[in-house]
């Protein structure tokens, strides 16, 4: 009956679900110089990357020069990552007066920038059905 | 055999180069360059180690007793033929000339920034700069990334750092100058700019100004070294300021028609040369920055101040080297650090001028006529009234660079003149004034020249009293270091 093939669809569905899932994509963050604070970590997909509209993300408490964090349900695809380590734990990237930020601040893959963010094509990486692994340094 | 000696070591020196016997290529092609070009050849990147200088003339004034540190570009040439692409984007490399119970030790250190580091390892010029464009893979962060630290120095409470105009002052250790970091004066202002031209006031305040387009930071700086305030104010226009002035009252921000509102390296491309602006002068009250007003002169550029005063009326007067149109702009010093040398531009003189701001109505100009730069003042009586200005003068036309010091007198108008000739190349020299002495002229002026006829540099001390009888005394190295913008006595 035609009601058949829709269960047996929703159940094949259902059993596919897991595998559509990426697995963990893990975040190794070193040399952060004051362990306070937190690091305020954005995952981006190619859509969201330029203008700031993350998929995912991570708070990290810091209370060692060197923290790690999962970031689980992402599905396959290209990501990169923004974060900056919000040394006094005020929520905000703080700035001098002339716009420049003075916390620090790091990409995926340890991308730089020249006058900007680094680019999308420097920070983008893998995440696959094995899941990803970043180790990204704080200047 | 009629070879001369020259001759024998021209060709020995090529002969073992054939051998690989380790000549570098800069030494093989070094006898090509004229003298002057010592001036302009890269220091060793391992910097210069402790040495004493030989005093070879006079007799050393008692009293003498500090340290001239010195900075200034000395990496201008990678390999056989990456030259640097404006004179303003050298490395900077302090020299220290320590001088106690007579004698005089040299020593000179590279600032380890972000750029040499990148750039040493790369062994090339990377970085965008004043008159770089710079590779696009070099990152750029922010200012500090591309800061060469190599504009000039300031010692406070015994702690030493390099200046350049962009970034952040360089703390360094003021016995080995290895380099420190970065300093933020506070964590809310880490990454500001910091001028390379601050102001001490007698009692030790420092002021200095953060530029950033027509936004200009204000810091104020006690004597220990602790921020004491920060200040914002607005120019109104994206105007080249390397230099500025100040009195015991007012800042003096002086705004020269020369614009640069496309602010991208290599950023001397973005300027613009607009005399119908005029020369603008926005002078703030120190205690309380709303109460300001603006002066208007005739369009002038410049780069350096003296100092300034106010008379009792409030009439300020500031006096400044100054130039009908903007020097050392687009490629600024590429022909001299290639060794090429055309001959000084007529529209390039410069004039020693007294602006005089009345206290209300427009500024007017009193020019002495005299052509030279790097005016200096009694650090006794910045901001307070005196007669005497120091002035590099002598612009021999057979190179580049100067060979006169000059004191100029604002009371009768006469200028004292010792100038050494073609064969010495002259730098800033400071005011030392003379322990437990009060006069305006007693002081000595110390500053370094670079002796063409035995290649090696020397420093010299004048009294400031009778600049014209010529150096009291004179210390000379077994090197030479390149010449450099400015300096400090501590």
């Amino acid at each position: 009956m035609t009601f058949k093939p829709l269960i047996l669809s929703t159940l094949a569905l259902a059993i596919m679900a897991p595998a559509a899932l990426a697995g963990p994509l893990t975040v190794t963050l070193e040399n952060i110089q004051k362990q306070t604070g937190a690091i305020r970590l954005g995952v981006y997909d190619a859509a969201g990357y330029e203008g700031g509209k993350a998929v995912s993300g991570a708070d990290v408490a810091v209370n060692a020069a060197t923290v790690s964090v999962t970031v689980e349900g992402l599905a396959p695809g290209e990501y990169g990552i923004k974060l900056f380590h919000d040394v006094n734990g005020d929520g905000e990237m703080n700035s001098n007066p002339f716009g420049m930020p003075t916390e620090p601040f790091a990409f995926s893959n340890n991308a730089k920038g020249r006058f900007g963010p680094a680019k999308w094509d420097d920070a983008r990486f893998e995440v696959t059905e094995d899941g990803a692994v970043q180790i990204i340094t704080l200047n | 055999m009629s070879l001369s000696r020259r001759h024998f070591l021209t060709t020995s020196a090529a002969g073992t180069a054939v051998f690989g016997l380790g000549l570098s290529p800069a030494f093989a092609d070094t006898p090509a360059m004229p003298d002057w070009h010592l001036g302009y050849t890269s220091a060793p990147a391992g910097g210069f180690d402790p040495e004493p200088m030989r005093l070879v003339f006079g007799k050393v004034p008692k009293g003498l007793e500090g340290c001239l540190y010195r900075n200034g570009p000395a990496q201008f040439r990678y390999g056989k033929d990456d030259f640097a692409s404006h004179w303003f984007d050298g490395d900077g490399m302090i020299q220290r000339i320590a001088i106690a119970d007579g004698k005089a030790v040299h020593s000179g250190r590279f600032v380890q920034t972000t750029k040499r580091r990148i750039e040493q390892a790369h062994g090339k010029f990377m970085a965008p700069g004043f008159g770089t464009a710079g590779h696009p893979d070099f990152p750029v962060m922010g200012p500090d990334d591309v800061n060469a630290a190599n504009t000039s120095v300031i010692v406070i409470d015994g702690q030493l750092y390099a200046l350049w105009e962009g970034g952040s002052a360089i703390a360094l250790d003021a016995a080995t100058l290895e380099t420190q970091g970065v300093k933020a004066w506070s964590d809310d202002l880490a990454g500001m700019p910091f001028l390379a031209h601050p102001k001490r006031e007698p009692d030790g305040t420092v002021w200095n100004l953060a530029i950033n387009g027509g936004n200009v930071g204000v810091y104020r700086i006690a004597a220990d070294g602790s921020l004491k305030s920060f200040g914002l104010l607005n120019i109104g226009k994206a105007a080249y300021i390397h230099d500025w002035a100040m009195t015991d009252r007012h800042l003096v921000i002086l705004v020269q028609p020369w614009i640069n509102e496309a602010f991208r390296p290599p950023v001397v491309d973005g300027f613009e040369w607009r005399p119908e602006e005029g020369f603008k002068f926005l002078i703030v009250d120190k205690n309380d920055f709303s109460n300001r007003r603006w002066a208007q002169g005739p369009a002038r550029a410049f780069y350096h101040t003296g100092a300034a005063w106010e008379d009792a009326d409030g009439t300020i007067r500031i006096d400044a080297a100054l130039y009908k149109e903007p020097v050392l702009g687009v490629g600024g010093g590429v022909d001299e650090i290639r060794g090429v040398w055309k001959g000084r531009e007529a529209r390039f003189q410069s004039d020693l001028t007294q602006i005089v701001i009345p206290p209300s109505g427009d500024a007017r100009l009193v020019e002495t006529g005299l052509d030279g730069d790097f005016p200096q003042v009694d650090p006794r009586r910045h901001g307070l009234p005196r007669r005497l200005t120091a002035l590099m003068t002598g612009q021999p036309a057979s190179r580049p660079g100067l060979s006169g010091v000059s004191v100029h007198d604002w009371e009768t108008g006469t200028t004292d003149t010792f100038d050494f000739g073609e064969s010495r190349m002259v730098e800033e020299f400071l005011f030392v004034p003379k322990p437990d002495r009060q006069g305006e002229a007693d002081s000595w002026l110390i500053g370094p020249v670079l002796n063409l006829r035995t290649a090696t540099s020397e420093i010299c001390v004048f009294d400031a009293a009778r600049v014209s009888d010529g150096p009291v005394c004179i210390w000379r190295g077994d090197r030479a270091w390149p010449l450099g913008f400015h300096g400090t006595w501590a």
